[in-house]
């Protein structure tokens, strides 16, 4: 197993215009089938890229709602493991693919909705409405 | 030129120490990252989401330190989230200034004034604020209506106080060239000691994915900045770097002159993307794959970047690396207004792009003033 290689782009980079972002996947509340290796490994790519917490049931039963924020691909699942942050916990921990038996992605995406548009559409509304002071507010932590 | 000459010094007996020693891949800024909670929300941004108990972490100074130590470099820039937030900034800060290490804190200055006092000045510390353009384009990018005002009461303080100062700005697609021209003479007469600017990278987790500037727009755009310069303009950046971003130099990507060290370790490759960490700078250096990234790789997720993190090292190693380069550098230090009738017709006929880019943003049912329907395109 390796890291996904990058295709070589057909585009002269340097006459790019305007640069598209990335599709937004719909991955809340995802439950993968893990049927077999491939099926994991593509769950926990998509697993590391995800910006909410995700739900890891091992094999011994035990589950985590974790962060994922590292993976790394080795020759079989036994030496490929994942990064992670559980929300009860301090301390980075480490889990190889071979303990994990499911994956929920039960987390509040975290990149999704927020957009733009959004807050141009807010604010010109709360304009319109005579506002002052118009913001949008980090959300609370607690 | 704003960068102090002691300042230019070490950066350059550090760069030729890295090569008479025969190092190919050294660092020359840590983005050092504290922690990622922040107290704005702005649209633009791809650092901040994250779940609860990920924003309430960070580095404790002494994680800090080693990271710092351990990469070696001499400069080290303190980006987030926002750093004032953490309760432990100003041990941090202290203990780099103690290592003499070069420090820019880049922060939205909300908390600024307030916080000046527990602050010494010194010429290793800087106070980067992040301004990104005049007041209706920093309120419309920050998604904070009187950020600006508070910016700029805390930029004034500081400035006051006899702290260095610099803004920092990041400009996207739809940015007004005479806008931010004009708000270089704003900042100016504000007595920070000089600018710092970037072209938006496409951050992969940012809420608006539609207007990230290709590299052919980019180039015109900071040609139409930065060409005819006012001579009271000071950047804090290498003048080989502003070059490239007008489209005279072509560089490459240096990616690991800028790395990255945060709660989840040292980011791969760079600042900008996330394809992994790992626990030390060695390991980070040895299991990178540094040919996957930068343009000429191929890789569509460094296709239209020139991002100063990761150019900026290339422009300073060209300045400092060769008695040409240190040459073409002064040059371009000296001979700096780079008068350019072409550049000029690029500002004078702004009103044409701007409808050419109408398309980008539709909102149904919304009526904006004319301002705002342009501040819709900037997105910074």
């Amino acid at each position: 197993m390796s890291q996904p290689v990058h295709a070589a782009t057909p585009v002269n980079v340097d006459e790019l215009e305007v640069v598209d972002g990335r599709a937004y996947e719909n991955l809340e509340g995802w439950i993968p089938e893990l049927a077999n290796e491939a099926d994991l490994q593509n769950a926990l790519e998509k697993a590391f890229d995800y910006r909410g917490d995700i739900s890891l049931t091992f094999k011994n039963g035990e589950t985590v709602e974790a962060y994922i924020f590292n993976r790394q691909s080795g020759k079989s699942l036994a030496d490929s493991y994942v990064q992670y942050f559980a929300s009860n916990a301090l301390e980075k921990r480490k889990a190889s693919y071979a303990e994990i038996a499911r994956i929920e992605f039960t987390g509040k995406d975290r990149a999704a909705g927020k957009h733009w548009e959004a807050w141009l559409k807010k604010y010109a509304e709360k304009k319109a409405a005579g506002e002052t002071n118009i913001a949008l507010h980090p959300e609370a932590l607690d | 030129m704003a960068v102090p000459i002691s300042q230019m010094w070490t950066v350059a007996s550090y760069i030729l120490k890295k090569r008479l020693s025969g190092q190919k891949k050294y660092p020359l800024v840590l983005m050092l990252e504290p922690l990622f909670r922040c107290n704005l929300a702005c649209a633009g941004c791809g650092k901040v989401q994250y779940p609860p108990h990920i924003l309430k972490k960070q580095l404790s100074p002494e994680e800090c330190f080693h990271a710092v130590e351990e990469c070696g470099v001499p400069m080290v820039s303190l980006p987030g989230g926002e750093p004032l937030l953490h309760p432990q900034i100003v041990e941090i800060v202290n203990g780099l200034v103690e290592r003499k290490k070069y420090i820019y804190l880049c922060t939205n200055a909300l908390e600024l004034k307030k916080r000046l006092h527990e602050f010494t000045p010194s010429k290793y510390l800087t106070f980067s604020v992040h301004l990104d353009g005049q007041r209706e384009h920093h309120d419309m990018s920050v998604c904070r209506e009187g950020g600006y005002d508070i910016a700029v009461e805390g930029i004034k303080e500081a400035v006051k106080r006899g702290f260095r100062v610099t803004t920092n700005a990041t400009f996207f697609d739809g940015t007004d060239p005479n806008s931010v021209r004009s708000f270089f003479d704003e900042v100016m007469s504000m007595g920070v000691e000089g600018i710092v600017l970037s072209p938006g990278y496409s951050y992969e987790k940012a809420p608006d994915q539609q207007h990230f500037l290709g590299r052919a727009k980019t180039r015109r755009l900071f040609r139409a900045i930065l060409s005819n310069r006012k001579k009271s303009w000071k950047f804090n950046m290498s003048p080989l770097f502003l070059e490239f971003l007008m489209g005279k130099r072509n560089y490459e990507c240096t990616a690991w002159g800028s790395p990255a060290y945060n709660i989840f370790g040292w980011q791969k490759p760079c600042y900008l993307l996330q394809d992994g960490y790992t626990d030390t700078f060695q390991e980070l250096l040895d299991t990178t794959n540094w040919d996957e990234y930068g343009t000429a790789s191929g890789n569509p997720k460094c296709a239209n970047c020139m991002v100063s993190c990761g150019y900026e090292p290339t422009a300073v190693n060209a300045g400092f690396g060769s008695l040409s380069g240190f040459f073409a550098m002064a040059k371009a230090a000296i001979f700096s207004s780079y008068k350019d009738q072409g550049a000029l017709d690029l500002l004078n006929n702004h009103t044409t792009f701007t409808a050419e880019r109408s398309h980008l943003v539709k909102i149904e049912g919304v009526s904006l003033t004319p301002q705002v329907a342009q501040l819709e395109e900037t997105r910074a």
